[in-house]
């Protein structure tokens, strides 16, 4: 296969594009657990960079891995299998649970973080 | 040149091949079967069968209605004894094939569900939705995979039987991948190449229909028995051919000519939609004929109509038609009615074959729809033709098996100058041929034109005979034919040409058993002689290959154990 | 509308004379709208090129011969219509990512072993002898793998598929989603036959889900489906204590 495969179609890119989100995520999460590890000499030792750059890098990451879990919820109502009273649920209840609990989940973490940060 | 050998070949990879290389295999385990075919098993075309396998399984139901039911479609030309052992062989099979993972559609209790189907007095058709040919063959061929003394050469044509001191000793192949001529040894062959339906033009066979095991055991020497029986299925699509099952009249759609009438009550009152094929078809021509067909861009045509089953009914039981009626016509069939009309679909005539697929020559069996053991006669009933496959198939393979046992191997000389003969013939005739110019596509396609004008649903001496001296045309022009593609790397057409010359042979058998046959019995309708004439014509033809296009024919009498000919009233 | 033509552009290639495939152009009538790209080959071979070599037979989606990249896409010919391609021209070539035999046709030798070696057939321990009449099974039943035995085996999953492209060692979507059809049927008792073949790197493992699968195949099977419930069976099987049921 010609190296550039993945740029003759839509799908072929988007699969590509969804892989590559993983690599700055990583990169991303790296530089946080840095940051995390700087708070063992107290709350002065965590020091976010402030630059415009970074921001604006946080903001990608962001977007990647929105669309990384949406990705993955959508497949993932396609795969289970779940059975209730003999009955197939439909993937498409599926889907819309996962998305559901995704938002709820994504609530009640910022309230947490809200809260406490008051 | 090479030279394999086998204690049972079979030619052909649809489901009287594939359930004959399994019998023989079960009937003797040491038994080595080949198994060459034209295409990829899976290919074959009983994966276009859609409507479903007729067994009496069910409490209700009996071996003697089956048989009666069988023998009425006929048009009492079936050999009754063959039919009373198919009818009990049938529902076995057909739990075979659930074993062998089947999905067969269930009643709610989990047992296998039937529905009703032409010329049936009762619900006896299993199915699997409205693909039962596709899940059968896939199902069987997925099985055959199994058994490691099953051997195949997948797409490699058959040209010639190899025959010594007249018995059948295997066959000669082209590889089609590779342009090889290989002799493949057998002690018994069995022939499961299906029907020839593409020597008609509008037809609902694949292009692979084109009656090779015929035209080989023809030429052998084996006579072709019942040929003029051609079925024309009621419900085509224009243009297409594409077969829209008689399930769906089963399940309940009506047929309505342009002034929305349900007009088979002028026909088949009692049964209406589940009439026989061959009446059907007649009755629509008629119609035709007197002004009440739709007219469309592809000839007249009526409705079949559905929209009153409602859609869960459609998309539980005719998925598959809804799916051909939205891609290949453009409408959803919920909500609008189907065009269709009566397209061929089937040869009731075969290589004339007895009971265990025995043919006259020695080491020769036959199955399937290249068969003829007698069960169909005039008529095929809807739904017989599978479990036809099964049963015939598997006696075949089990008769091969038997007979293999005993037999002696081939002896390697004769089979070697026989092989070489066969390659020089076919290369000195397409592919080194000098001069010569005409070609395969525009023979192909007038003989296909005059099939349908001459050896149609109605027939009579004048149609036939002109189609006779056009077969004879066509088959002078044939000799000139010129072949573009002379590599030997899968060249396609060559072996079209190796079809057509095959596809001349059999419709020539077709039409002169047809002007021989001067009555009107199941499906050859004589405008000539429109009455049923016992008398003469409650006889078998078996059709004998000559040096002339004209075959020799025979006549031989028909087995009738307990069901005297009536009239056949619906 | 009497003289409307479409020009095919069809790939060529002999290995007795070519080194490469090249493309060759022919003006074919279309004269009616339900006209398929396998109406305007069988045209070429019948009045202009006879040639010109591809494999077809039923000509309604049932027979899975007729594959081909139509436009760059994995296409059943005979259910490709020439309505959606006119007036631009038609591009037909054989399938991406198998041996190339002769023109459109490629060589499928290797998905029939593959087929072969996640053993398609109905495995139990114990025979139901036919004496005994038909397991029972329900439609519902027939429901959970009913999808994954419509596959026709037509390729053009493999030919969409890059991983297999990448690397033909890859169990592929069709087999893999046949190895389901049959572990999920209730008749079925061969699972543990079958995980060697499935479960190992070179079979669902190696799929990344691209996905392409499932939107190329003509009969609705979504094999790239059938290949993620499979890993999240064969994951379960592996971590949960019960996993090991049959």
């Amino acid at each position: 296969m010609p190296l550039n495969w993945w740029t003759r179609q839509r799908h072929y890119f988007l699969y590509m594009l969804r892989e590559f989100t993983a690599l700055p995520m990583a990169l991303w999460l790296i530089w946080l657990l840095y940051e995390i590890s700087g708070l063992r000499s107290g709350a002065h030792g965590y020091t976010p960079p402030r630059s415009g750059l970074f921001v604006a890098f946080s903001v990608v990451v962001l977007l990647f891995s929105l669309y990384h879990s949406y990705t993955f919820l959508k497949l993932a109502g396609v795969i289970m299998r779940i059975k209730v009273l003999d009955r197939q649920i439909p993937s498409r209840v599926i889907v819309f649970t996962m998305f559901g609990a995704w938002a709820v989940a994504s609530a009640v973490i910022a309230f947490v973080l809200i809260w406490f940060a008051r | 040149m090479d030279f394999e050998s086998y204690d049972v070949l079979v030619v052909g990879g649809g489901l009287a091949g594939i359930r004959a290389a399994i019998a023989a295999v079960e009937a003797n385990p040491n038994v080595r079967v080949g198994m060459v075919s034209k295409v990829y098993p899976m290919r074959s075309h009983t994966v276009s069968a859609e409507g479903g396998a007729a067994a009496a399984l069910g409490p209700g139901d009996s071996f003697e209605t089956h048989a009666f039911d069988t023998i009425k479609g006929s048009d009492y030309l079936a050999d009754q004894d063959v039919v009373e052992a198919f009818v009990r062989e049938a529902p076995v099979e057909i739990i075979q094939m659930e074993h062998w993972g089947c999905p067969w559609s269930r009643n709610p209790d989990g047992t296998i569900a039937v529905r009703p189907f032409g010329g049936m007095s009762t619900w006896r058709t299993c199915f699997a939705a409205d693909k039962t040919g596709f899940h059968m063959l896939h199902a069987v061929f997925q099985t055959s995979l199994k058994y490691p003394q099953i051997i195949r050469h997948d797409e490699a044509f058959v040209t010639k039987l190899l025959i010594e001191d007249s018995r059948c000793v295997g066959v000669v192949a082209l590889d089609i991948k590779t342009g090889r001529f290989d002799a493949i040894t057998a002690k018994s062959v069995i022939l499961a190449t299906g029907g020839v339906g593409r020597v008609y033009a509008f037809t609902t066979n694949g292009n692979i229909c084109t009656g090779d095991g015929m035209a080989l055991a023809y030429r052998a020497g084996a006579g072709l028995k019942d040929m003029e029986m051609v079925q024309f299925h009621p419900t085509g699509l224009p243009f297409t051919g594409i077969l829209i099952t008689e399930a769906v009249r089963g399940e309940g759609g009506y047929l309505l000519n342009k002034d929305g009438e349900r007009f088979l009550k002028r026909y088949v009152p009692n049964k209406m939609e589940l009439g026989p094929r061959d009446i059907i078809s007649r009755a629509m021509v008629t119609e035709f004929e007197e002004g009440r067909g739709f007219e469309g861009p592809h000839g007249k045509y009526m409705h079949l109509d559905v929209r009153h089953l409602g859609e869960k009914v459609i998309d539980r039981k005719l998925p598959f038609m809804r799916e051909l009626g939205r891609e290949y016509v453009g409408i959803d069939i919920v909500k609008e009615p189907i065009p269709v009309r009566p397209v061929q679909h089937y040869e009731m005539g075969g290589v004339d074959a007895n009971i265990s697929g025995e043919t006259e020559i020695l080491g020769l069996y036959a199955a399937g729809e290249c068969a003829n053991v007698g069960l169909n006669g005039g008529n095929r009933l809807g739904s017989n033709s599978l479990p036809e496959c099964l049963v015939f198939g598997a006696a075949a393979g089990r008769a091969a098996a038997h007979y293999a046992a005993t037999a002696k191997p081939a002896t390697a000389n004769p089979v070697d100058a026989m092989l070489w003969d066969e390659a020089r013939r076919v290369e000195s005739d397409y592919l080194e041929k000098k001069g010569g110019n005409e070609r395969i596509g525009p023979i192909r396609e007038e003989m296909q034109h005059e099939m349908d004008a001459g050896a149609g649903v109605f027939r009579n001496k004048e149609g036939l005979s002109r189609l006779a001296r056009n077969l004879g045309g066509l088959r002078e022009r044939f000799e000139k034919v010129k072949v573009d593609d002379t590599s030997r790397t899968f060249n396609t057409e060559i072996i079209a040409a190796l079809e057509l010359d095959f596809m001349l042979e059999v419709a020539s058998v077709i039409v002169f058993s047809g002007l021989a046959r001067e009555e009107s019995r199941g499906a050859h309708a004589r405008r000539d002689f429109p009455e049923r004439d016992d008398e003469h014509f409650l006889k078998h033809t078996v059709a004998y290959h000559t040096n002339t296009l004209a075959p020799r024919l025979e006549y031989r009498d028909v087995h009738i154990t307990e069901y005297q000919p009536q009239a056949r009233s619906y | 509308m009497a003289d409307k033509t479409i020009t095919v552009r069809a790939a060529r290639f002999d290995p007795e004379h070519d080194k490469e495939p090249r493309l060759q152009s022919y003006e074919v009538p279309f004269y009616d709208e339900s006209m398929v790209v396998l109406d305007a080959l069988n045209h070429i071979k019948n009045h202009i090129d006879g040639s010109l070599s591809y494999r077809w037979s039923c000509r309604m989606g049932i027979c899975g011969s007729c594959g081909m990249m139509v436009n760059g896409t994995p296409k059943l010919t005979c259910n490709a219509f020439l309505r959606d391609y006119w007036p631009r021209p038609v591009v037909v070539q054989p399938l991406n990512n198998f041996p190339l035999i002769r023109d459109l046709v490629i060589d499928m030798d290797d998905f029939m072993h593959k087929l072969k070696s996640i053993k398609p057939w109905i495995i139990r321990k114990q025979e139901l002898p036919l004496g005994a009449g038909e397991h029972r099974q329900t439609n519902e039943q027939i429901d959970d793998f009913r999808q994954f035995s419509e596959c026709i085996n037509c390729m053009l999953c493999y030919a969409a598929c890059p991983i297999y492209g990448l690397n033909e060692e890859f169990l592929g979507p069709a087999a893999t989603a046949l190895a389901r059809r049959y572990n999920l049927d209730s008749r079925d008792e061969g699972l543990k036959d079958r995980l060697p073949v499935v479960a190992e790197a070179e079979g669902i493992w190696e799929c990344s889900f691209v996905g392409e699968c499932s939107v190329v195949c003509p009969k609705g099977v979504d094999p790239a489906k059938a290949i993620q419930q499979t890993k999240l069976d064969t994951t379960m099987r592996f971590v949960l204590p019960y996993g090991n049921r049959e």
